[in-house]
């Protein structure tokens, strides 16, 4: 089994430390999840893991490979694909162009578009409009697109950064939905969420960040215990 | 009539060759965020390129074509890493140090070639010069047909690369977001030195049509400098398919300025329609820009 682990992470913007030493660990076919009120560091973190940002203290490593020492465009080589927030898709490139970018890494280029051939019929909304510019997709459709384009690379692990930021309800929940299924194959998920009413029922283990600091962690079980972090921070939910 | 043709042919067939270079222009801005100032200066080394293809080798000029995109674009691969590096370092201002970088660049290239050249025009010269060709009452000499017929070899060979294969995907994919690009797996800082080498030998490659059809001097890189801004602004910032259009606006505009009016009116002309197309439509004319 594969698990995902910061030890001890510093970082920050330019001079700014926005996240002072946290650790924390995902496992594969879990789901693991980051709360806490904006400006927290919850993006920041899980952007130093992904190698997007760099990590100033401490390490992030996927089992026994440390991934802060690695260039960001060789994460994804490792295994772990990082969604950014509102998905990150191209939006002048086709829904075909968007996918192959996410195989990118992978050198066999018919490996890459049989993975596309068979990621897209679980997506008929973008099955139907593989010559469509990503950009001329609804919020909902990019959003499912991100998704495909990340399991293109058939990672172990992926980093959400607020998959239902900016979508309907209805898409809140077959985002989510389809998340829980990517556990069933094995693949770990670590996602920052604001929707802890949603994102709480499908976390397996879940932290608190408060100003760039761990102030819990648990199992859903054990914050709903918890009645001060409730009032705190879920604002009773 | 016959003679609004024939401008309007010439227009046509120079803005081609503009065009060239102005897509690897706007391709470059996309990729490196740098407006490289140094445009002129690879245009002007191409056309002496081609030059001295033919003075000392006593070789075709065209012969050059390919030396020019081999021996420039090499480097360029070699300037593109400190390129980018000077683009994203931790200096105040990082966009505003490039941009001095290549104007330093252009002033070395054309101070180099000054001191090792001269003031002497020269001219690229084929075993086409001096030919023409009769299309009905239409006059066009040889040379700016080949001239243009390479061009638009170089731009669709271009357009190929960039559409139909995966480093192509990743440039373009790069030009959108380069950190989403990073995260795919795309090495940014290698890509980027490999984008300013394609754009200095396909800007080079350019040079030596122009020295096919006008003539060269080291002070002429200027013009293509400002050739080169007027079709960034006029397409948009980082928009490729503006820049054909652009450019080919811009040949027929020269063309008919020169013609029927004089040539030294002909920079007044161009940026008079910069003005006025900035003035109905800010994000370029195909509304695709930054």
């Amino acid at each position: 089994m594969s698990r995902l682990a910061a030890e001890n992470v510093v970082t920050g913007y330019g001079k700014q430390e926005i996240v002072h030493g946290v650790s924390l660990s995902a496992e594969a076919g879990q789901i693991t999840c980051i709360f806490g009120p904006n400006g927290c560091g919850k993006s920041t973190l899980l952007k130093a893991i992904a190698g997007a940002l760099p990590v100033w203290g401490g390490s992030a490593r996927l089992d026994d490979t440390v991934l802060s020492n690695l260039p960001v465009h060789e994460v994804v080589r490792q295994g772990l694909v990082l969604m950014p927030q509102g998905g990150g898709v191209f939006p002048r490139l086709t829904v075909m162009e968007n996918l192959r970018m996410g195989g990118y890494a992978i050198a066999d280029k018919r490996l890459v578009e049989s993975r596309i051939e068979a990621l897209i019929e679980q997506y008929p909304s973008l099955a139907r409009r593989r010559r469509t510019a990503a950009g001329a997709l609804s919020g909902g459709e990019q959003a499912m697109l991100s998704l495909a384009r990340a399991l293109v690379s058939e990672p172990r692990f992926i980093l959400l950064d607020e998959p239902s930021a900016g979508l309907s309800p209805a898409m809140v929940i077959e985002t989510l939905e389809r998340i829980t299924t990517l556990t069933e194959q094995g693949i770990g998920i670590l996602m920052v969420e604001q929707n802890i009413r949603e994102a709480m029922p499908i976390a397996d283990r879940l932290y608190i960040l408060a100003a760039g600091e761990k102030r819990f962690e648990g199992s859903p079980g054990d914050v709903r215990d918890d009645r001060q972090i409730m009032d705190i921070y879920m604002g009773g939910a | 009539m016959d003679l609004f043709l024939q401008t309007l042919l010439n227009g046509l067939l120079i803005g081609g060759v503009i065009a060239t270079f102005t897509i690897a222009f706007q391709l470059t801005f996309g990729v490196l965020h740098v407006i490289d100032f140094a445009v002129g200066g690879w245009v002007v080394l191409g056309g002496y390129l081609g030059y001295y293809v033919t003075a000392l080798l006593g070789l075709d000029g065209f012969v050059a074509i390919p030396l020019a995109f081999v021996l420039f674009g090499a480097l360029g691969y070699l300037i593109g890493p400190v390129l980018y590096n000077v683009r994203n370092s931790r200096t105040a201002r990082p966009e505003l140090m490039a941009l001095a970088l290549t104007f330093g660049l252009f002033t070395l290239l054309r101070g180099g070639m000054l001191t090792a050249w001269g003031f002497n025009t020269r001219n690229v010269t084929s075993m086409l010069s001096g030919e023409s060709l009769a299309v009905g009452p239409v006059i066009v000499p040889l040379i700016r047909v080949a001239a243009a017929v390479f061009a638009v070899a170089i731009a669709g060979g271009l357009f190929l690369f960039l559409y139909r294969t995966r480093y192509g995907l990743a440039i373009r994919a790069t030009a959108e977001n380069r950190h989403n690009a990073a995260l795919m797996g795309v090495n940014i800082r290698r890509l980027s030195a490999n984008v300013y080498g394609l754009y200095a030998g396909i800007t080079a490659m350019a040079g030596v049509l122009m020295g096919a059809i006008y003539s060269v001097n080291p002070e002429v890189g200027l013009r293509y400098t400002l050739f080169a801004f007027f079709v960034a602004v006029l397409a948009g910032l980082g928009s490729v398919g503006g820049a054909v259009v652009a450019a080919l606006m811009l040949g027929v505009i020269e063309a008919f300025v020169s013609t029927y009016v004089g040539s030294s009116y002909s920079l007044l002309a161009i940026f008079a329609t910069l003005f006025v197309v900035l003035l109905a439509s800010p994000k370029g004319i195909l509304r695709r820009g930054l």
